[in-house]
């Protein structure tokens, strides 16, 4: 149980976190060179394996119980940020996510960039790549810690999260597009609730709370959160409704 | 020092970034938490007012968001 409480918000996460570095890596790879995005991309794993590996295994380690807990304060305000975005989202007053129009607008800004090199590396296609993976997979990195160390399961967390990497760029390497298909707005709306849960329980855990039912009031946050966030995005429809500006876009991306 | 600050800046706009009230929120809503355990609220109570006070600071952030303006 505990394994699964670890693996799955990380797998779900990292989806998404995955598509939006897949549609940054495409466009490069395909308007540019892709040898030089392709050694970006490795450059950013390593990295990103080396910070879930060193702040992972060191927090693990080092760092006592008690203290880990407190950790699910940062889960607490990472989530809330999520699952606050996802319900504007679906309340209509921002922007949804669409990487097909992502992609479309990454493809355009990079050929106003220089010619592609004759020979050697192309830079700026190993930098664009470095950089989006490195960012999107630092949101990867940051949930894999916080759950994997406030769980006392980083390898089940980095688990899903690498099998939720081999899933989505295979998937874009066989296709050659952005998965504009995957539902990422439902995901995020999920892992938003899920970051929101674990991290008030662990929090407040971390602050003395012996939570009553112990981890069955889990399911209680979850349906709790769940109803109140549906209630906000008829609220936020409601609101926009009243400033008369159906699907207005008031927040930005 | 230009790396050190780039990488403060990464992290402030990541837990922070435009809605510093949804940083500050929740820490707030561990404090009245912590303060209420302390002074021998039960674990229950305490557990529900810290789920609504994170809650209202979800709530209010969407109405600061979405609200009908004049």
């Amino acid at each position: 149980m505990q394994t699964l409480v670890a693996a799955v918000p990380a797998f779900l996460a990292s989806v998404v976190e995955f598509v939006e570095a897949l549609t940054i890596v495409l466009a490069v790879g395909v308007t540019r060179q892709w040898r030089s995005t392709l050694i970006g991309v490795g450059g950013a794993v390593l990295a990103l394996a080396v910070i879930v590996g060193v702040f992972g295994t060191a927090s693990v380690v080092l760092v006592p119980i008690e203290i880990l807990r407190l950790v699910g304060g940062f889960l607490l305000i990472y989530g809330l940020q999520w699952l606050t975005k996802a319900v504007l989202r679906a309340g209509g007053a921002k922007a949804k996510h669409d990487e097909a129009a992502i992609y479309a607008r990454e493809v355009a800004a990079l050929r106003d960039e220089p010619p592609v090199p004759a020979t050697g590396m192309d830079w700026i296609s190993f930098t664009v790549a470095f950089k989006g993976v490195l960012l999107e997979g630092l949101e990867v990195a940051f949930i894999v810690v916080t759950f994997g160390a406030s769980a006392g399961q980083l390898g089940p967390a980095a688990l899903g999260a690498a099998v939720a990497g081999v899933l989505v760029l295979s998937t874009g390497a066989a296709l050659h597009r952005p998965l504009a298909r995957v539902p990422e707005n439902g995901l995020k709306y999920a892992v938003g609730l899920m970051l929101v849960t674990f991290g008030t329980f662990w929090a407040g855990e971390g602050i003395g709370i012996a939570w009553p039912g112990s981890d069955a009031v889990l399911l209680v946050l979850l349906a709790a959160y769940l109803v109140l966030s549906l209630a906000g995005v008829r609220a936020v429809r409601a609101m926009l409704t009243a400033r008369s500006l159906p699907a207005a876009l008031v927040a930005k991306e | 020092m230009r790396y050190v600050r780039a990488f403060g800046a990464f992290w402030y706009d990541f837990l922070v970034g435009d809605r510093p009230g949804l940083f500050l929120g929740p820490l707030v809503a561990l404090f009245l938490a912590w303060i209420l355990l302390r002074g021998g609220v039960s674990a229950g109570i305490t557990g529900i007012v810290l789920f609504a006070a994170v809650a209202g600071v979800g709530a209010l952030s969407l109405f600061l968001t979405a609200r009908p303006r004049a």
